[in-house]
């Protein structure tokens, strides 16, 4: 191992006496990339925060934080101040939050730089260049007025002004597009080799950190479970954690004939305190995992886990009978029929003439970007907008202005398409229980089709008694299958998914996006499968549509659009997904 | 979209308010009982030459749009008649009246700021701590506390039973103590509360987050991350306490007995004594569209998102 | 993160809304039966009396014309309260109607309503109702309906942006999708996620008319002079806080603490009502 730069020892958060980070251990050395992985309630950012020494007021920091030697919990801010900026930088989340209003990009660098410095135009100019702004004029911008991936390049410069020895990156691309989480993650590995500082990389996804960083560590429930160096994590996780997230991961190279989650969900760190944090999801559970604690071992070479037991090889799937489509032979023409559609928003175009066919039983993915039109293509289909040109044909009706047809005809068309939203916290009414919201629901479906509240919960996995609660007492993953149950409710025969996982952890993303294949294949209904995570598209549609600018650029099978992409776009898409399957990992 | 159309826009707004303000004000004269001409005569002798004489005086004959430009030109000239009551131009018996309500006012305003933002952040600040729930308990009960009900409570307690001050009297200075402590009292709470939902917001928020982490002092940060940034949510309250400070004034120097602008506009209520009713509430509306406005420009100078038309002023 | 409630006892957090929501009741039931409880007749004058203070007598003493204080506290209490519960009510009817509609429906009628709104904002209307009404000779019915108007704009202005926030939630969107009509997602869905607001902007509502058409009476604005009402006891008796205080300072506590407790319990509602339920305003 090269110098150590940070060494965090015992660390500990805690929120009025209820511990949310519990004894953490923590190594960086210098010029090194460490990866802190983990999904939602991991911890993983408030370790981060607690590093830096900025933790919300409410919580308090215990253990220890090293720095170069020097103790930073329970340090002066005085003594802090001197870390901050000019040893330690911290990278937020959030580039539209993350800067001041109403400073502009210049202002932000040149405050940051560090006194004794030229704090002049050329010099932010030059810290521009560094990330890759060319433009000096940017420096006279304010935040509203860039973009945000040009925002997030501004927030690195300033971070880096100080010229840290230690940047700590706490998930600095979740926010952006695809390919702009790309060209900002590139950019930062950039810098971090041309000047040799060392990385702390709060992430949730499992490629990226294999893909970037030396060495990484895998939190749940506020402790660590388990690391090491990526490769070796990647190629043989050492706890069942670690490679149920691995499993559960999707391919953009391949379709995985099942998708694994893990169940159940993360509990709060205080109710595992004296167990294995994992051990009511686990699967290879023993006796002794409830009733102690198990301590992190050494597996070999600087590796660590916390499971007392080897972990048991993933259960390889019998005999992988291609994933069906319910696809139906069209004899009575398509479901779904786009024809040059288009939409404006004053001056903007936001859908160009797109043409767009979807068979009974089919599994067509929309993919793009943000600003692609897609969402405003799904919006137009659930007659949610009108469309400025063109037409929509649903199952032979004409349904392009369907907010304008009479009330009784659009309640006998309106069933026949459904939608699944993106952000599960708002798409179920707070004020009503999940049983009132599905039958409500259920009696929009024709007399015949009509079915209990039970019985629409059992399809999506839960149990009957979810009717009674309220959508605050769910978690994410429960929310959207209650949101897939109320669509499934009304029978549509076109069910329209915009981004359904995008705000779910990997593991709960699997168990959804197979939910929505059973319900293809078992109940025929069509999908129109929104996102711009190709991965993601892969396991779960037939054809894809690639969306740019509001223009198909591009169309086919989804294997061979994935493999082969034609378009120039389409390629720089799939180049920008990280490459990881559980048996190759690869580094930059 | 820039500055200057901006600030035309707002300017545009601002003689649209004028105008309509004017008409309202205007339209008084017709809601007077035994209309405008009973009004205008007052106690004079209600013979026909003094009839005709007030018809021609007031334009009365001539239809509303007429009989309103005259009324208009003359007020934008300063001449808003002459009072009915004090048989004098109404513009001098405002002038006798206005450094007692600017007086009040002024050292209202003052005491509302020097006690309202340090309580405001010093809430903000420790938050959830015994200060912070006192000094938000307290601005509850200002704020439900009206200012007359203030005004008696001071009187009763300073003047009754401390005899630390004279009930009523002369003009000095120190008798304008009390009534800028009940008329400040509801606006200070106003200001602490929006002070502190301020400071509470931004403190929160990642740029301050941000901005530590760069290691910058902590002067600047309270400068150009904190305050600017609070300053926005409290410059919002500026019209309201306008407002408030002008109603305020009317009830505070009727329980104290001062002779200013609010005494007056009661007392020419109940004599139905019309041109000065008029021109008071001209000047009152004037003065809190004036107030708004500097408002609107402040925030121009303040964020550079309203200077660039990218509107994000909250909607209330 | 409600604190765990031992037995029977009452978590510290929720005694101030308790005890507000006591002295509410106590200050209707008092309303309601005051004339039944009143010593006096409030009318009753005792000129050779005149003012004088507390006493066995008389309670809190009498004022100027020997009148009984307490018996007209108690009769006031239904101007000084019923006036400002139908404007509270008439407020949030109005306010909550319109500034669902404008900010659900938008078009035409928001349009409208921004601009109404707009304009009694920039006017300093509590001062244009008191000469409004004042040369007007209006009555308490005169100054009742002309509050309702003016405190209005303000739950119009909350409402809508909240109508306007909620519309964008998917919640609404699905609602759409399903084919339910507007009046129904307007009513049915998204008005009980405001449940929290709307309540307490009545408990607010009826402040600022308790605290209004008091200072109306106290200026001497839509009540005939005698009648017993708080507000015009503060402006008859500011005179003699020298022979019996009580007089003016009994009926300002009156205000002050039924005001106080009006608005700490519309804090507590709110907060109440609004647990647990994720409400992007």
């Amino acid at each position: 191992m090269r110098d150590e730069l940070l060494r965090v020892s015992g660390l500990t958060v805690s929120l009025a006496g209820r511990r949310i980070v519990d004894d953490v251990d923590l190594v960086v050395g210098s010029g090194e990339t460490v990866g802190l992985v983990g999904e939602s309630g991991s911890g993983k950012s408030l370790t981060a925060r607690a590093v830096a020494g900025l933790l919300p007021p409410t919580l308090t920091a215990g253990g220890s934080v090293r720095f170069s030697g020097t103790e930073l919990i329970g340090a002066s801010e005085r003594v802090l101040r001197k870390f901050r900026g000019r040893r330690v930088g911290l990278l937020m989340q959030d580039p539209f939050a993350m800067l001041n209003p109403l400073l502009t990009a210049g202002a932000h660098i040149a405050e940051s730089l560090p006194r004794g410095t030229r704090r002049d135009r050329q010099e932010v100019v030059r810290r521009l260049a560094e990330v890759g702004i060319t433009n000096p004029d940017v420096a006279y911008r304010y935040p509203f007025q860039l973009s945000g991936g040009m925002r997030q390049r501004v927030a690195i410069a300033a971070a880096l002004a100080g010229d840290p020895e230690l940047l700590i990156a706490d998930e600095p691309t979740t926010a952006l597009d695809a390919t702009i989480q790309h060209e900002i993650m590139q950019l930062l590995a950039r810098i971090q080799e041309s000047r040799g500082m060392a990385v702390l990389l709060i992430t949730h996804d499992l490629r990226v950190a294999f893909q970037l960083c030396d060495r990484v560590q895998v939190m749940y429930a506020g402790r660590v479970l388990e690391s090491g160096a990526s490769k070796a994590l990647a190629t043989g996780p050492g706890h069942p954690y670690t490679l149920g997230l691995i499993s559960a991961l999707p391919a953009v190279e391949r379709t995985a004939v099942r998708l694994e989650g893990i169940p159940g969900s993360v509990p709060r760190a205080a109710d595992v305190a004296c167990q294995c944090a994992f051990a009511d999801r686990c699967g290879q559970r023993q006796d002794d995992c409830l009733t102690e604690r198990p301590p992190l071992r050494l597996l070999d070479s600087g590796r660590l886990t916390a499971c007392r037991y080897d972990v048991a090889p993933a259960a390889s799937v019998a005999a992988p009978p291609s994933v069906p489509s319910a696809r139906k032979s069209s004899a009575n023409g398509p479901l779904l029929l786009v024809e040059g559609l288009r939409k404006k928003y004053g001056q903007a175009v936001a859908l160009d003439g797109v043409d767009l066919r979807i068979e009974p039983g089919e599994r067509l993915g929309l993919v793009g970007e943000s600003g692609s039109g897609k969402t405003t293509l799904a919006r137009c289909l659930l007659g949610l907008v009108d469309p400025s040109g063109g037409s929509i044909q649903l199952g032979g009706m004409d349904t392009t202005r369907l907010r304008h047809l009479p009330a009784a005809r659009q309640r006998e068309i309106r069933p026949l398409v459904q939608c699944v939203f993106q952000d599960p916290s708002t798409s179920l009414n707070p004020a009503m229980t999940v049983g009132a919201t599905l039958a409500e629901a259920a009696a929009l479906a024709a007399e015949q089709d009509r079915r209990p509240v039970g019985e629409v919960l059992e399809l999506v996995g839960l149990p009957s008694g979810y009717a009674k609660l309220r959508p605050h007492r769910l978690s994410g993953g429960e929310k959207q299958r209650v949101a897939i149950a109320r669509a499934l409710a009304v029978r549509p025969a076109l069910l329209i998914c915009d981004e359904p996982t995008a705000s779910l952890d990997v593991s709960v993303q699997a168990h959804i996006l197979e939910l929505l294949r059973t319900v293809n294949s078992e109940l025929g209904t069509a999908l129109l499968f929104v996102t711009h995570d190709l991965a993601v598209v892969r396991q779960v549609t037939d054809r894809i549509v690639v969306l740019l600018h509001g223009k198909v650029i591009e169309t086919g099978v989804t294997a061979s659009v994935l493999d082969s992409p034609g378009h120039d776009y389409t390629r720089r898409l799939v180049a920008s997904v990280p490459t990881f399957t559980g048996s190759d990992a690869c580094t930059i | 979209m820039d500055f200057a159309k901006v600030a035309a826009k707002r300017l545009g707004a601002v003689v649209v308010l004028l105008l309509t303000l004017s008409v309202l004000t205007y339209a008084l004269l017709a809601l007077a009982p035994g209309g405008p001409e009973e009004a205008l005569l007052g106690d004079r002798a209600s013979t026909p030459e003094t009839r005709a004489a007030i018809r021609a005086l007031y334009h009365l004959d001539e239809p509303f749009p007429v009989r309103y430009w005259e009324w208009l030109t003359g007020a934008l000239s300063g001449d808003f008649g002459s009072s009915i009551y004090f048989r004098q131009p109404v513009l001098s018996v405002i002038g006798d009246r206005l450094p007692v309500t600017t007086t009040l006012a002024g050292f209202a305003i003052l005491l509302t700021l020097a006690v309202g933002i340090p309580a405001g952040l010093a809430a903000g600040l420790r938050r959830s701590g015994v200060l912070d729930q006192g000094i938000t308990f307290s601005t509850l009960v200002a704020l439900a506390f009206p200012p007359f009900g203030i005004a008696l409570v001071l009187l009763y307690t300073f003047g009754v039973a401390l005899q630390w001050v004279p009930i009523y009297g002369s003009d000095q200075i120190s008798n304008y103590v009390l009534p800028a402590t009940a008329l400040a009292m509801g606006q200070t709470a106003i200001v602490i509360r929006q002070t502190r939902a301020a400071a509470l917001d931004v403190g929160g928020q990642d740029y301050v987050t941000f901005a530590k982490a760069r290691g910058l002092p902590r002067l600047r940060i309270w400068g150009s991350y904190s305050l600017r940034n609070a300053a926005l949510p409290v410059l919002t309250v500026a019209g309201l306490l306008a407002a408030g400070n002008l109603t305020g004034a009317v009830f505070v120097e009727q329980a104290f007995s001062l002779p200013g602008l609010g005494s007056l506009l009661i007392q020419a209520v109940n004599q139905k004594d019309i041109p000065l009713v008029q021109a008071l509430v001209l000047l009152g509306g004037a003065v809190v569209i004036a107030v708004n406005l500097l408002v609107d420009l402040a925030y121009m100078v303040v964020d550079p998102r309203v200077r660039h038309g990218a509107s994000t002023r909250a909607e209330a | 993160m409600a604190a765990p409630v031992a037995g029977s006892r009452i978590a510290p957090r929720r005694v101030p809304g308790l005890i507000s929501l006591v002295v509410l009741v106590v200050i209707a039931l008092v309303t309601l039966l005051g004339p039944w409880l009143a010593p006096y007749d409030p009318g009753a004058q005792n000129a050779a009396l005149g003012a004088v203070g507390p006493g066995a007598d008389h309670l809190l003493g009498t004022d100027n014309l020997g009148r009984d204080v307490f018996s007209r506290l108690l009769a006031g209490a239904r101007t000084a309260l019923i006036g400002p519960i139908f404007i509270a009510a008439g407020t949030t009817a109005l306010g909550t109607t319109l500034g669902l509609l404008a900010g659900f429906r938008r078009g035409w009628l928001d349009a409208i309503m921004m601009r109404l709104t707009d304009l009694m904002f920039a006017l300093p209307g509590l001062l244009i109702l008191i000469v409004v009404v004042g040369i007007a000779g209006g009555s308490y019915v005169t100054a009742v309906v002309a509050l309702i108007v003016l405190g209005a704009p303000v739950d119009i202005r909350v409402i809508r942006s909240l109508a306007l926030s909620q519309r964008e939630l998917a919640y609404v969107d699905a609602a759409r999708t399903m084919g339910l009509s507007d009046r129904r997602i307007m009513f049915r869905h998204v008005l009980p996620n405001l449940a929290p607001t709307v309540t307490s902007n009545l408990l607010l509502s009826f402040v600022f008319a308790l605290i209004a058409l008091s200072g109306l009476s106290f200026l001497g604005i839509g009540l005939p002079a005698g009648t017993p009402d708080w507000g015009l006891m503060i402006q008859e008796n500011r005179t003699i806080l020298d022979l019996n205080p009580w007089a003016a300072v009994a009926p300002v506590l009156l205000i002050t603490i039924t005001a106080v407790a009006a608005t700490i319990l519309g804090d507590k509602v709110f907060e109440r009502l609004s647990a647990g339920k994720e409400l992007t305003a």
